[in-house]
């Protein structure tokens, strides 16, 4: 790994002249933190540092390098780009804070200007360290891709609100008109436009010549201005275009016009050009500028110890809604809709079952199946049942248990609340239904989480106090906007925190201990597991007939009191109750009153109250009076002694007869070999009517087969772990040497042309020789495969390379038309 | 942590009350959670909508709620209750009821779309008249009741700001010589008067008479009383003469036998629910004066005529009077929201502790039937069922066992049907007091009872409620209006009141085993084993 670094620093006395050539010079380091920041590069992995340049210099590439920048960093990038290329570090530090003794607008918000300052080096940093800037601090060069989307225009004033600069306002202006100008101004004529723009420019960037010219102005012109300087930077008037000279200038906006101070942008309107703005601005781009996050605020403090265990309390109750939703899922499972999800119906039947609203229900639902817990089960009619992983999650302790749950919402996609929302088609989204994956939910997620553990332990804080810092993390991050005005990134922060507490990520809305452990990636169950509260292994009996655990139970007390009472209330404790009914199910199950009796003397912190025990007793002694049984056929005579000798044969044995009464006999076998048997055996039965068989039926708990559990959409490439990071510095190194050393001229020369061959080159040299081409407005020869796979030669003028096309003039066809990028099989330049 | 309330996720709160905070936790839970059940160990609270809207218009905000349940809760609260319990407080007041200089009664609002949305309910829309501004609109003042009630019932329970009518005033002081009001009843009546309107809740025997007379003195103007019977009647008549400063000849009796309408007017139920030709034609008595206070006695029987009637007075104060608010016709609500609030609720063992109730022995006395009983009560006729099981021959000679074992203690024997208590009356040779025993010989039968001149009385359900029996120590019930809860309690009532050597009441209840009667007889016991009374059941062949 030393030896690619040993060359690039030969070069180091002399400033790189590309980008290329300065990812040359970083250490392999700094091309890992590269490819760490915008994974989207590694895809494939580049074969040379002029390769990863170009493919870094993509506008797709690119525009999400931008998003994913905090607000000041992306303010800096902003004030460079409306800067002259080559700016300095110092140009863009008086562009942010405005120059040290120029009075700042009174419409301009104040500036900390030591903030500015301190935060300026980090955020430059940022933006080298993602390729998006290159070049020493006294000459920073953006990124090309970059300038052109940051870059103000008439069209695109940005965020900034500045329009085109003087020489782009007036490309395409007469010669005749710019002398025009220049006499307007004052300044003396020059022989051609090119320097007729340059001695305005100059006027313009001139504070105290300009300050003099505009003192100069009628008060309305001032006024006019003035609308116009913070943006949006055009105005419209009628016939903008008019040549007025400055004798002729009437109205305020021809006195401008006349003396290029205002420039057509359109027929119809008026641009203000971007030196002047900063002039009027006191030479700031921004109106306000952010150097630090805002605070969270306002924020409300509480005891980190009743946070830490609300928030396991409400774990607690998580993992018991889980379960409870799948334990009833289990005996009745929910069909799968046609189109994928879950019916309203069934919706709605689980929130009640829940108790909760439909959203909770959906949240619930949703979790357990991204969690793995529960899939359609692939049968003809389909259903929603509990997954083989629901079974080994059960055998897990409660912390275990949440720490799936938690870790799989945290890395959800699914939102479950967008239940019921309209899909495209205005029809109701379905909860486990399709469209329910948005890619910005788990960033929203982490972020959310992120800026409450930056608060104290025990803070809480609310969508409002918290959507400032997300914003001024991720201004570019908020996702579509909805009818309410609201974008993607409010409503997600106000259901995360919703969700935060349901799920007992937060407790009282403060971030709880075992979510900080999750954050950190660490284990959190054994961060939760003491928070939980400690099972007992008694209850309160009380003569209403109502039994009282006063905190969870043993399991195995649970289980037997669920048997032998009903649950009345749950919660922090449960209720239950006694009824004959109960009673009646837990001696079916087996148990007698003696033993149900004993059961909760010895349980029950309080003696057993006297109606409780009488109506264990009382059910107990009606309880097997009538008795039913299980038989598949029945021998009936009329005749006792018939019965008893076939009772007594030994060959009727395999039907397992038993006598109920003198003239009955039960057989387990079935009808037709009870025929059969007592055929062979010389008797003539007969057979009656298949009524008064008995079938038992015992409903079965569904599972599936065994389900992966569904991933998250990715946003984007996967983090790359630091093993592929190395792998692929290495190989881009390596590549990097190969093509340095043998072929110094990366674009075809003329050699291969006189060869009249279609020029060939290697696809990131095409890429880069088209980039260039189209920044010098150069002509450019290349080889061309088209849809029929039919190789030509086409002489082109680049345009525009965006997106895997490129957008051009061809000489061919004499028409403007796109050329895919993969189908260009090489570049070579046109002599002239 | 380990504090003595653990909150329920079904809004429910149990709080043990061995601990050593369960006293002060219950006097802060008090104001917004209804108690339901208070058996021996632990009682059941619930937060109720209602409640935390009696709490917000008693001046508690939300923030002391949640501060409360998470100060006692033992576990954790859960979220969505303490957020449930923010949003519901936050719904009260944004309605409110208001008096108009220019226009009278309105409803305005803080929160514009709710009123757009209650507007926009069909059952509002015929009550309120024109829009006056965008967050005003004008009610009828006929539909004061009324249009509480429906919001009530749309969840935007409106803030009543529009104050009572003062009524002709009438000068009536408690004469408080050699007594006095005890500590509950003056809280009773300052929770009662502090609210405007409202129902207090006290256990039979604890006094609920005296917060009748001590709400007068406070209103100082004329009062209409509604009672259930003309005996009552006549027993609140004598306690306001003995109690207060009102002479017999204020107070007027308005029954079936007497129409007077004189300052403090006494009326019953039945005289007022009477229909002639297709109306009810003592309807007006409510009309008849400038009344400042309406007295409901045993408000949970308040018959569905006086309720509509009810609606249309809520411009003057309203107090009702209730041992068990259990309404077998579910209709608590409706009395909550037309006569007001409960404004305070005791649990009886808690009177009974301090002393001013007679401590009960409830006893269940389980009587097997005989075979031929058994097989005669399998065949009959379902709705045949609980009479034959209630009469049989063989509880008969159980009560005159119990009857002989109390011998020389005053003696009610209750029942339900006629001919048993007939045949009871017979065989314990003592007068039967049922339906059509006239008042005059009621009243003396009574007084006889009072003075021991008569050991052991048979009463069907007329003296169900409202009869002042002091000396009765020993009641045996013997057939009831099938399940009914608040009958059980109100007949442990009739032997509560503090004896005077200060021994404890025996309540048999006499039941059929293996029966309806058994399991009607778990039900009605459920009531009072709610509030801690715990029955013992003894076989009868044990006694």
């Amino acid at each position: 790994m030393t030896a690619p670094q040993s060359a690039p620093r030969a070069t180091r006395a002399t400033a790189p002249r590309t980008l290329a050539e300065e990812l040359r010079g970083r250490g392999d380091e700094a091309v890992a933190a590269l490819l760490r920041a915008r994974p989207d590069l590694l895809n494939p992995v580049p074969t040379d540092l002029t390769q990863l340049s170009a493919r870094l210099s993509s506008r797709a590439s690119v525009l999400r390098a931008l998003e994913r920048l905090d607000r000041f960093t992306l303010q800096v990038a902003e004030a460079l780009a409306a800067a002259p290329e080559g700016a300095s570090e110092t140009t863009v530090r008086n562009l942010l804070a405005g120059p040290a003794r120029v009075k700042p607008h009174p419409g301009a918000e104040p500036v900390d200007r030591a903030a500015v300052t301190a935060a300026l080096p980090a955020a430059l940093a940022r933006l080298r360290e993602q390729a998006l800037l290159w070049g020493p601090d006294s000459a920073l060069r953006l990124v090309l891709a970059v300038r052109e989307t940051l870059a103000p225009s008439a069209l695109n004033p940005g965020r900034t609100g500045l329009g085109p600069t003087f020489a782009e306002a007036t490309a395409g202006m007469s010669p005749a008109r710019l002398q025009q100008l220049l006499a307007g101004t004052g300044l003396p004529p020059t022989p051609d436009p090119v320097t007729a723009v340059t001695a305005l420019t100059a006027l313009l960037g001139d504070r105290k010549r300009l300050g003099a010219l505009l003192d100069q102005a009628p008060p309305a012109a001032h006024g006019l201005l003035e609308r116009l300087v913070w943006g949006p930077p055009t105005g419209t008037v009628p016939d903008a275009a008019r040549q007025v000279t400055a004798e002729e200038a009437r109205s305020p906006v021809e006195w401008l016009l006349a003396r290029g101070l205002l420039l057509p942008s359109s027929p119809g309107s008026v641009v203000l050009p971007r030196e002047l703005a900063l002039h009027l601005r006191g030479g700031r781009t921004h109106r306000t500028v952010d150097p630090a996050p805002p605070a969270v605020a306002p924020v409300v403090g509480r005891d980190p110890d009743t946070a830490d265990r609300t928030a396991a309390g409400q774990a607690a109750t998580a993992v018991r809604t889980v379960e409870e939703l799948l334990e009833s899922w289990s005996l009745t499972p929910p069909p799968t809709l046609r189109a994928g999800g879950l019916g309203v119906r069934d919706l709605k039947r689980a929130a009640a079952l829940l108790e909760g609203t439909e959203g909770d229900a959906a949240f619930w639902i949703e979790l357990a199946h991204t969690a793995g817990l529960l899939a359609p089960d692939g049968e003809v009619d389909e259903v929603w049942a509990p997954t083989p992983a629901y079974d080994a999650w059960l055998q897990q302790d409660t912390a275990e248990r949440w720490t799936l749950l938690a870790r799989t919402w945290l890395a959800a996609t699914r939102v479950g609340r967008l239940t019921g929302t309209p899909d495209g088609k205005g029809r109701p989204r379905a909860a486990l239904g399709p469209e329910l994956d948005r890619t910005l939910a788990p960033s929203v997620r982490r972020a959310v989480l992120t800026r409450l553990a930056e608060l104290p332990p025990g803070t809480a804080a609310g969508p409002d106090a918290l959507l400032p810092a997300l914003r001024w993390h991720r201004p570019l991050r908020g996702g579509p906007t909805g009818p309410d005005g609201r974008d993607l990134r409010d409503q997600l922060t106000g259901w995360t925190l919703h969700e935060a507490e349901l799920l007992g990520v937060t407790g009282r809305g403060a971030l709880a201990a075992p979510a900080r452990a999750l954050l950190d990636g660490a284990d959190p169950a054994p961060v939760l597991a003491p928070l939980l509260p400690e099972p007992l292994d008694h209850v309160i009996l009380q003569p209403d007939l109502t039994a009282i655990a006063p905190g969870p139970l043993l399991t195995p007390l649970a289980q037997a009191l669920a048997l032998a009472a009903d649950i009345e209330s749950k919660g922090g404790a449960t209720v239950y109750r006694f009824t004959p009914d109960s009673v009646r199910r837990a001696l079916d199950a087996g148990r007698t009153a003696a033993d149900l009796q004993a059961f909760l003397a010895q349980h029950s912190r309080t003696p057993v109250p006297q109606p409780l025990a009488y109506l264990i007793d009382d059910v107990a002694r009606r309880h097997g009076v009538l008795r039913v049984g299980a038989a598949s056929s029945y021998l009936r005579c009329d005749d006792p002694r018939l019965l008893d000798e076939v009772l007594a044969d030994r060959r009727a044995a395999e039907l397992r007869l038993r006598l109920l009464a003198p003239t009955v006999l039960a057989a387990q076998a079935g009808p037709e070999t009870l025929l059969a048997v007592l055929r062979t055996m010389g008797y003539a039965p007969a057979a009656e009517s298949a009524e008064g068989d008995v079938v038992i039926t015992r409903p079965d708990s569904r599972r599936t087969p065994p389900r992966t559990p569904p991933q998250p959409v990715p946003d984007g490439p996967a983090r790359p772990d630091d093993a592929l990071l190395a792998a692929a510095v290495r190989a881009i190194r390596a590549g990097d040497r190969a093509a340095t050393a043998v072929r110094k001229d990366p674009v075809a020369g003329p050699a291969s042309r006189a060869s009249a061959a279609v020029p060939r080159t290697a696809a990131a040299d095409t890429l880069a020789a088209l980039q260039t081409a189209v920044l010098l407005g150069e002509r450019t020869w290349i080889g061309y495969i088209n849809a029929e796979g039919l190789s030509s030669q086409r002489v082109i003028d680049p345009v525009k390379v965006e997106g895997g096309f490129v957008t051009a003039y061809d000489h061919l066809s004499d028409e403007v038309r796109t050329f895919a990028l993969h189908r260009i099989t090489g570049v070579a330049e046109v002599e002239e | 942590m380990d504090g003595p309330l653990i909150v329920q996720s079904d809004k429910t709160l149990l709080l043990e009350i061995d601990h050593p905070l369960a006293a002060e936790c219950r006097r802060v839970i008090a104001p917004f959670a209804e108690l339901e059940r208070a058996p021996e160990h632990v009682h059941t609270y619930r937060v109720t909508p209602l409640g935390l809207w009696n709490a917000r218009a008693a001046g508690h905000d939300a923030e002391q709620v949640v501060d409360a349940l998470v100060k006692y809760s033992r576990y954790p609260v859960p979220h969505a209750l303490l957020v449930d319990v923010a949003d519901t407080m936050a719904r009260y007041g944004r309605l409110q009821l208001q008096k108009h200089p220019v226009h009278g009664l309105v409803l305005t609002t803080t929160d514009r779309p709710v009123l757009e949305e209650v507007l926009r309910s069909k059952k509002i829309a015929p009550l309120v008249g024109s829009r006056v501004d965008p967050d005003t609109v004008l009610v009828h003042p006929s539909e004061r009741g009324q249009i509480k009630q429906v919001l009530l019932k749309l969840g935007w329970p409106a803030e009543d700001h529009a104050g009572y009518v003062d009524g002709e005033a009438h000068p009536i002081d408690l004469r408080e010589d050699g007594w006095q009001l005890r500590p509950y009843q003056r809280h009773a009546v300052d929770g009662f008067w502090h609210g405007g309107s409202g129902v207090v809740v006290l256990p039979c025997g604890a006094g609920k008479t005296l917060v009748g007379a001590a709400a007068m003195a406070e209103a100082k103007s004329t009062t209409l009383i509604l009672v259930t019977n003309t005996v009552s009647a006549r027993q609140w008549k004598h306690e306001l003469v003995k109690r207060t400063s009102l002479t017999e000849d204020e107070i007027g009796e308005y029954s079936g036998t007497r129409k007077e309408i004189r300052p403090v007017t006494i009326a019953t139920y039945q005289v007022m629910t009477t229909k002639r030709k297709g109306v009810y034609a003592h309807l007006e008595l409510f009309d008849a004066r400038n009344w400042g206070l309406v007295v409901y006695d045993e408000v949970h029987l308040l018959p569905a005529p006086v309720f509509k009637f009810t609606a249309d007075l809520q411009a003057r104060r309203r107090l009702g009077l209730t041992a068990t608010l259990v309404r077998e016709d579910g209709r608590e609500g409706d009395v909550f929201s037309l006569i007001g609030p409960k404004r305070f609720d005791a649990p009886w063992k808690e009177i009974e502790a301090q002393g001013y109730i007679a401590p009960a022995d409830c006893c269940e006395v389980r009587v097997t039937l005989t075979d031929s009983e058994r097989l005669a009560y399998a065949t009959a006729e379902p709705e045949e069922k609980y009479r034959f099981c209630s009469t049989t021959a063989t509880k008969r000679r159980v009560v005159e066992r119990l009857v002989k074992k109390h011998e020389g203690d005053q003696t009610l024997v209750i029942g339900q049907y006629i001919d048993q208590l007939d045949e009871l009356g017979e065989v314990l040779d003592a007068p039967v007091i049922k339906g059509e025993t006239s008042n005059a010989q009621r009243e003396k039968l009574f007084e006889a009872f009072r003075s021991k001149e008569i050991g052991v009385l048979v009463v069907s359900k007329v003296a169900n409620f409202s009869i002042d029996l002091p000396e009765a120590t020993v009641a045996i019930q013997v057939s009831g209006t099938f399940g009914s809860r608040q009958e059980e309690a109100q007949r442990l009532g009739r032997v509560l009141r503090p004896k005077a050597d200060g021994h404890a009441a025996h309540f048999y209840s006499v039941v059929a085993r293996d029966t309806v009667d058994q399991d009607f007889a778990a039900h009605r016991q459920r009531f009072l084993a709610e509030q801690g009374y715990a029955y013992r059941i003894v076989d009868a062949d044990d006694l």
